[in-house]
């Protein structure tokens, strides 16, 4: 696609000069400054009165362990949350924006958010920044047309499914939904199969890992199951604590710098003058 | 301001006090002191005639003309001031191409009539305009038959089965009714226009005139032409002929 | 994403970054039969090597009476149908009647044709309006328009062609249709990587429209295509009383 934009210069939207100035920059070997990415199992299914969302809780930046704990299932409205896989930077940033919007919309017209409101919202924004904006999503909710799923890649396709996996630890995820998932799930069911196929990202792929997150959307109801697994606890933690004594580090030297000299105040009685 | 009479007519902007637009009134006065203009919906067609009056016997024949063609297969036919009804008939033309760029299909004179009115309500709406001084009738066929419309200087349009504006329109309303409009093909039409607009002209008061025809229907292939030169001249004939029967009468 | 260390070379990945666009190696049909359409397309969505959704709808509402079967990026079709649906809303609402097929089928050769640098989509467009009936319009990569009576496209269509030419006839009974377009989309998917999943196809006529769906154990078999068997997901339906041990089979 880069190649036909070079043709004619498009008359409308935004330009991807620099974005094709930075791949080339790259392939003649400059380092780019790198970003800190999800690499992510997130997952959703619908089961018998709503939805249900997963994710994993790893953020990688290259191949360290940036954080063993982030949120990964974004708040868009009350009745909808979305999983985000890809650049975290780019996931916040896109369901917040889009959040705010249906919050305003919310304001405007006095009724509950739609999921489909929220899928166009994403979609379009995505498609205006033709994949650059590296957001892969997996959106659930339940709205006054009953309970929606869906998946929104970064170029700004969607699909609409029953389950759905998304990130880097989809192809495992999937792997448990394929041969688990059926319809008409309960509430406990749905949470088990969505767990199942978290940790199954967790421990098959690279990218994911720590702790299960879990959020469960019904009619007028939605848990957020915050760290619902905890499959990868500190194996050891010494017995004697971590207490240091004091002098443990040695003191090579010390100086004082005070912030500000100290100002003299004269004491003058006023009524001399 | 007695002077200048109530002042409620100098701005098109400006209501009177009993809710009338004396502009748009006045531009209506262009329409009904201009040359009679006449347009019917037979069974297979439109058949639109204009009395173009001749301001001097020094005119090239056929010039100035007051029926155009706005695209393939509708046209229009203007009283009151002509160069006003150009400009109309040049937005006419702009919209039936636009539309036909953008759907890939004839614009349906429907739609032709509903975008030509909101061209000519959008000149009442402000100061620095003066509306349209002219009435047009437009004929056109598209998928859904044959269709005749007028617009008016304040922008209405309707739908007709038999109009008639201009000087001798009332006459020609009249001679209109008296058809069997359902019944009569296009060819049988033109001459009926041509009797209607000989009929209504006032040989004692007014200058020489030339009878315009023009027709769109199945016999010219449902697009919008002059009516052949032959059946021209038997239509002047034949409305020659009945206005001299009605003076020996 | 971390990079997988040298030594545990991950062997899905391939060449198949799941970052790619998402295409949809495709095969869709559009077919003419006496009295309407019928439109049909398998359900594959792949991101390079990954099958992203296996029970996609690639047949797209447009207006009541017009659908589109879409190829190509999946971004780039959803977001054109997307707005001409949108404009054909506007233009059934102003014409206060449904749009045409044809007024549809030009809006997407519009945006095609107008937007061909950044749009990587083919389209077929189907439907039935009561001025000509069922109509196959076919809007390849370039954003021309061709009216066909029948059309295939995406990336299954190269095994069609000679099975089209020989097997494609005028005036065919619905039902003679519908099989004609199952059994072409299921010959595509036996021979084309990436068609697959099931069937989907829309039959639109002057009755109305109807959503068929055949399930990818219902089609036929071609050569050397096995009879599914023992797959895991027989062995797990068998119920757990059946069940072996996973390592034992």
């Amino acid at each position: 696609m880069a190649k036909a934009l070079a043709d004619v210069p498009p008359k409308g939207g935004f330009s991807f000069d620099l974005c094709r100035r930075n791949d080339m920059l790259v392939k003649k070997g400059i380092q780019l400054p790198g970003f800190r990415k999800t690499g992510t199992t997130i997952v959703g299914l619908i089961f018998e009165d709503g939805v249900i969302l997963g994710a994993d809780t790893r953020a990688t930046e290259g191949p360290i362990v940036a954080d063993k704990n982030c949120e990964k299932i974004h708040y868009m409205a009350p009745n909808i949350y979305c999983c985000g896989a890809g650049t975290a930077a780019d996931t916040e940033a896109v369901t917040d924006m889009v959040s705010s919007q249906l919050q305003l919309h919310r304001y405007a017209t006095g009724r509950e958010s739609r999921v489909v409101t929220t899928l166009t919202l994403l979609k379009s924004h995505l498609f205006s920044y033709q994949g650059y904006v590296s957001a892969a999503l997996v959106l659930g909710g339940v709205d006054v047309t009953g309970p929606h799923l869906h998946t929104v890649y970064p170029h700004g396709s969607t699909d609409t499914l029953p389950f759905a996996t998304m990130g880097s630890g989809s192809l495992a995820a999937m792997a448990v939904f394929e041969s688990k998932y059926k319809e008409g799930l309960s509430r406990e069911e749905g949470i088990q199969l969505v767990s199942e196929a978290i940790c199954s990202g967790i421990f098959n792929d690279l990218g994911s890992g720590s702790n299960v997150d879990v959020c469960v959307i019904t009619k007028g109801k939605t848990d957020y199951l915050r760290n619902h697994q905890l499959p990868n606890p500190r194996t050891y933690v010494s017995s004697r604590g971590y207490s240091f004594a004091k002098g443990h580090t040695e003191v090579l030297s010390t100086k004082i710098i005070p912030l500000k000299a100290k100002p003299e105040v004269a004491v003058v009685d006023a009524m001399e003058e | 301001m007695s002077s200048i009479g109530t002042g409620y007519d100098l701005s098109v902007t400006t209501f009177s006090p009993d809710g009338r637009v004396f502009q748009i009134e006045y531009a209506g006065k262009a329409v009904d002191n201009s040359g009679t203009v006449v347009g019917i919906k037979c069974k297979d067609g439109i058949v639109l005639g204009v009395e173009k009056l001749i301001s001097s016997k020094m005119m090239l024949a056929g010039s100035n003309r007051r029926i155009h063609s706005v695209h393939r297969h509708s046209g229009m036919a203007v009283s009151g001031l002509a160069a006003d009804g150009r400009q109309i008939v040049a937005r006419a033309k702009s919209e039936a191409t636009n539309y036909e760029r953008i759907y890939g299909e004839p614009i349906p004179v429907k739609e032709l009539a509903d975008r030509v009115a909101s061209y000519v309500h959008l000149c009442t709406l402000y100061w620095w305009l003066r509306p349209f001084g002219c009435g047009i009738i437009l004929g056109g066929y598209d998928r859904d038959g044959p269709q005749l419309y007028i617009v008016e200087p304040s922008g209405v349009s309707y739908r007709y089965f038999g109009a008639a504006i201009g000087k001798g329109r009332q006459a020609a309303k009249t001679e209109i009714e008296k058809l069997k409009l359902s019944e009569l093909t296009c060819r049988q039409g033109v001459i009926e226009v041509a009797k209607i607009i000989y009929g209504v002209h006032d040989e004692a008061k007014d200058k020489a005139f030339e009878l315009e025809l023009s027709w769109v229907c199945e016999e010219s292939n449902r697009q919008h032409q002059k009516v052949p030169e032959d059946l021209l001249e038997a239509a002047k004939a034949a409305a020659q002929a009945a206005l001299e029967e009605m003076d020996a009468d | 994403m971390a990079p997988p260390l040298a030594q545990w070379s991950n062997p899905l990945a391939m060449d198949s970054d799941l970052n790619d666009p998402h295409s949809m190696g495709t095969t869709i049909i559009g077919v003419t039969y006496e009295g309407g359409v019928v439109l049909g397309a398998d359900s594959r969505t792949s991101t390079g090597m990954y099958v992203a959704n296996r029970a996609s709808d690639k047949i797209t509402q447009l207006t009541d009476n017009v659908y589109v079967c879409r190829s190509g990026s999946a971004a780039d079709s959803q977001i054109v149908s997307d707005y001409v649906r949108y404009f054909l809303h506007q233009h059934t609402i102003q014409l206060g009647q449904p749009a045409t097929v044809k007024v549809a089928a030009n809006l997407l050769r519009l945006f095609s044709y107008q937007n061909k640098n950044m749009l990587q989509t083919g389209l077929i467009v189907g439907g039935w309006d009561k001025y000509e009936g069922g109509q196959i319009y076919s809007i390849p990569l370039g954003g021309t328009i061709l009216r066909q009576p029948f059309t295939i496209g995406g990336s299954g269509s190269s095994y069609l062609y000679g099975f089209f030419d020989q097997e494609w006839k005028e005036g065919m009974s619905k039902d003679e249709a519908e099989k004609l377009v199952v059994k072409a989309v299921s010959l595509a998917i036996a021979r084309d990587g990436a068609s697959g999943g099931v069937v989907r196809t829309v039959i639109i006529n002057g009755d109305g429209v109807r959503r068929n769906f055949y399930s990818g154990d219902s089609l036929p078999l071609w050569h050397e295509e096995l009879e599914p068997r023992n797959s895991l997901l027989d062995i797990l339906s068998a119920g757990p009383a059946n069940t072996p041990e996973p390592m034992s089979i």
